[in-house]
């Protein structure tokens, strides 16, 4: 699965993901952890020091992550369906509290979303195989007039 | 009326080519169907019964004479030489094929128009008075305020995925002919003790399934927090709102669901965090957006005309029909607005033809300032026209079948395409229109009922509006027969409220026989200028119930 960062492919992704049988197999490295688990495990997982990311839908406790904002690396948002929107609110949220680690899509992501996604603070994307081709990371760009401020720019077109 | 600059024309210019190139993917094969749907109901295109339609936004009903003939041009060579006018004030093709849409959008491009977010789960075009800035008791002209709205809401890239569809409706003035307590948010112009203008917010309102009355959520919001507003509301209910069933997405449905206090809790909460933010709207913007709606430049000595009106009305009892139902006051002395019918004998409701938008677009030219609005109620409006103008006006609109003398009469129904059309009706509503329009052709008759609004929906999803009118026919499915089902009291206005439905359906055949009886208790029961709204809330139901189900002898 194709891995955008900053609007190219990377060709390894650093992070891991693990579930509730693997954690414990990887004591240090950079681990993405279910929302699930790390509601679950969040004492523990917040008191270490290894690099540290949660991932996160729409239905879940969007409030606990934003809690725990400063231990968090990377947070990855999942969209379930590409009519699933919820996620392009957590983004925008993120940055407002000035959450500056990576914030990744997963899920229902391509093309004719990536814009959007970016504007309201993605800056990673990974992309099913099948919805991935050549011109995909031409998608950035299509649209350069914005009317709205949003987290690309918090200024709407009349303050610019 | 407002005009692109250079950022706004780009914005649609290349809006059109990313559209030609989702379509091309599409045809490629490299867009899934349930994805393109997603795409292609963002760019105002569904695909229908029989072929594909295409919505094009009128922003707040607001078009010139070039753009309008523009239309023409688009219903000449890309369809069947019609167009239809929707409730939203937007403009549908109901022929274009799909591969030649792109092409259709960048014609519409070179007249400052699109078919952006005329569809799909996204923050929809905003709808306002028609007869905004000619008022006399207007507390200011709404439009720069939708302009300002569409701005904020093209290609939002939040709120392009909402639980469901969001609708904004702006008034400024103390009448409401822009339904906006039915819509998702209602925006209404209002000034405070301290004489400063800003707006009533009401939130939640609705038709389809689970008819609404806004709830007012904001009783006053100053003007520069319009937009901080309006994005902590979004916000709130796109991380909140319902996406498990689709009849259950509406706003309406979040706010009853947690009360109108806890709402209003949570927009607060998240209105905090940004009101004084970046989107906080800026006196130089205001000005700049208000400067495109000035007052057209009215002539001092217009009044000079009316001597000649008087004549003509006094000699010509047709012109002086048309002129008492289909043309109102203007706050410039000497001036009428007049309302062009869309509804004409035995037509579809809101459809207009190629050579009948050019015949508007001359006549707005010549006597309008050039200017043409659509209305929710299907009809056009030509503002600005001189008293001394009228009579010559008219008879050209006559020639054309646009002058039926029956605007806010029985005739004037509010009809969605129903089951000829769209994919979603489950019965038919143009025959019954036709019936409807046979049995009550009698202008006589039309002017004696007087004010009154009939709307018809081929569905449930109440596209026609039949809720909120004073009666309301809503076509429902009977083991394939069509029958329909009739409310009364309805009303979209200021005065708004939901019709009650009176009784079991009634058979295709018999619906404008059952009409007859409901305005015969009116007639009956009618104080003296009393509109039938008025009679219908003073009487109630029952006596309309007796007449209409009472047993055959």
């Amino acid at each position: 699965m194709p891995l955008l960062i900053n609007q190219s492919v990377v060709a390894d992704d650093k992070w891991l993901r693990v579930d509730v049988d693997t954690l414990a197999q990887h004591p240090d490295a950079a681990v993405i952890v279910p929302f699930d688990l790390f509601a679950a495990e969040q004492e523990s997982l917040l008191a270490g020091d290894r690099p540290l990311a949660v991932q996160i839908n729409g239905d879940q406790d969007f409030e606990l992550v934003l809690a725990n904002l400063e231990r968090l690396s990377l947070v990855v948002v999942e969209f379930p369906a590409f009519t699933d929107g919820r996620g392009f609110s957590f983004a925008r949220i993120l940055r407002r509290k000035g959450f500056t680690g990576e914030i990744r899509a997963t899920g229902d992501v391509s093309h004719d979303r990536l814009e959007y996604m970016t504007r309201c603070g993605f800056d990673a994307f990974e992309i099913p195989d099948e919805r991935f081709t050549a011109e995909t990371c031409s998608v950035f760009g299509e649209i350069t007039v914005h009317y709205q401020g949003s987290a690309d720019d918090e200024r709407p077109i009349f303050r610019r | 009326m407002y005009q692109y600059n250079e950022q706004d024309q780009n914005l649609v210019n290349q809006r059109v080519e990313q559209y030609r190139d989702q379509t091309r993917r599409f045809l490629a094969g490299e867009i899934p169907d349930d994805e393109f749907r997603g795409l292609r109901l963002m760019n105002g295109l569904y695909v229908q019964r029989h072929a594909p339609m295409l919505r094009v936004a009128v922003p707040y009903g607001l078009m010139n004479s070039v753009q309008v003939r523009k239309l023409a041009h688009i219903a000449r060579t890309y369809d069947k030489n019609y167009a239809h006018f929707t409730t939203r004030t937007n403009l549908q093709f109901n022929w274009p094929k799909l591969e030649e849409v792109p092409d259709i959008l960048a014609e519409l491009a070179e007249v400052q128009m699109h078919a952006i977010q005329t569809s799909g789960n996204c923050l929809r075009n905003t709808t306002t008075d028609h007869f905004a800035g000619i008022l006399k008791d207007e507390i200011e002209d709404s439009r720069p305020w939708c302009e300002i709205i569409r701005q904020w809401t093209t290609l939002h890239p939040e709120f392009a995925y909402l639980p469901r569809k969001f609708k904004i409706a702006v008034t400024g003035s103390s009448e409401d002919r822009a339904a906006s307590q039915v819509h998702d948010i209602g925006l209404h112009l209002v000034k405070n003790d301290a004489g400063e203008v800003g707006f009533e917010v009401l939130v939640g309102g609705g038709l389809g399934r689970t008819p609404m009355i806004g709830k007012v959520i904001c009783e006053f919001l100053p003007k520069h927090d319009l937009l901080t507003y309006l994005e902590a509301i979004l916000r709130v209910y796109n991380l909140n709102g319902r996406r498990d069933n689709k009849y259950k997405a509406r706003i309406k449905i979040l706010v009853d669901a947690l009360g109108i206090d806890k709402f209003r809790e949570l927009v607060d909460a998240e209105w905090a965090e940004i009101r004084g933010g970046e989107m906080h709207l800026t006196d130089a913007e205001i000005e700049r957006i208000k400067g495109f709606f000035e007052p057209h430049p009215y002539e001092a000595d217009a009044v000079k005309g009316v001597a000649a009106l008087e004549a003509k009305l006094a000699e010509d009892s047709d012109f002086a029909a048309w002129y008492e139902r289909n043309t109102r006051e203007h706050k410039i002395d000497g001036y009428r607005a007049v309302v062009v019918s869309l509804k004409p004998y035995l037509k579809a409701p809101g459809d207009i033809t190629d050579v009948q938008l050019d015949v508007v677009a001359d006549l707005a030219d010549k006597y309008n300032f050039g200017e043409i609005r659509s209305t929710h109620d299907q009809n056009l409006v030509l503002a600005h026209v001189q008293a001394g103008d009228l009579f010559a006006l008219w008879q050209v609109l006559a020639e054309h079948n646009l002058a039926r003398p029956n605007i806010g009469t029985l005739t004037d129904m509010i009809v969605c395409p129903g089951f000829d059309f769209c994919s979603l009706a489950n019965a038919h509503t143009l025959n019954v229109a036709d019936q409807i329009n046979q049995k009550f052709d009698d202008l006589d008759y039309l002017h004696d009922i007087g004010d009154i609004k009939l709307n018809m929906s081929g569905c449930i999803n109440a596209c026609a509006h039949h809720h909120v009118a004073h009666i309301g026919i809503l076509g429902v499915d009977r083991k394939g027969e069509d029958y329909y089902q009739i409310t009364l009291g309805g009303s979209s206005r200021e005065d708004a409220s939901l019709g009650k439905v009176i009784g079991k359906a009634v058979p295709q055949v018999e619906v404008a026989d059952t009409l007859e009886k409901v305005l015969q208790v009116y007639i009956e029961q009618r104080e003296e200028e009393e509109r039938f709204i008025d009679t219908v809330r003073r009487i109630g139901l029952t006596p309309f119930k007796e007449r209409v189900y009472a047993p055959v002898n």
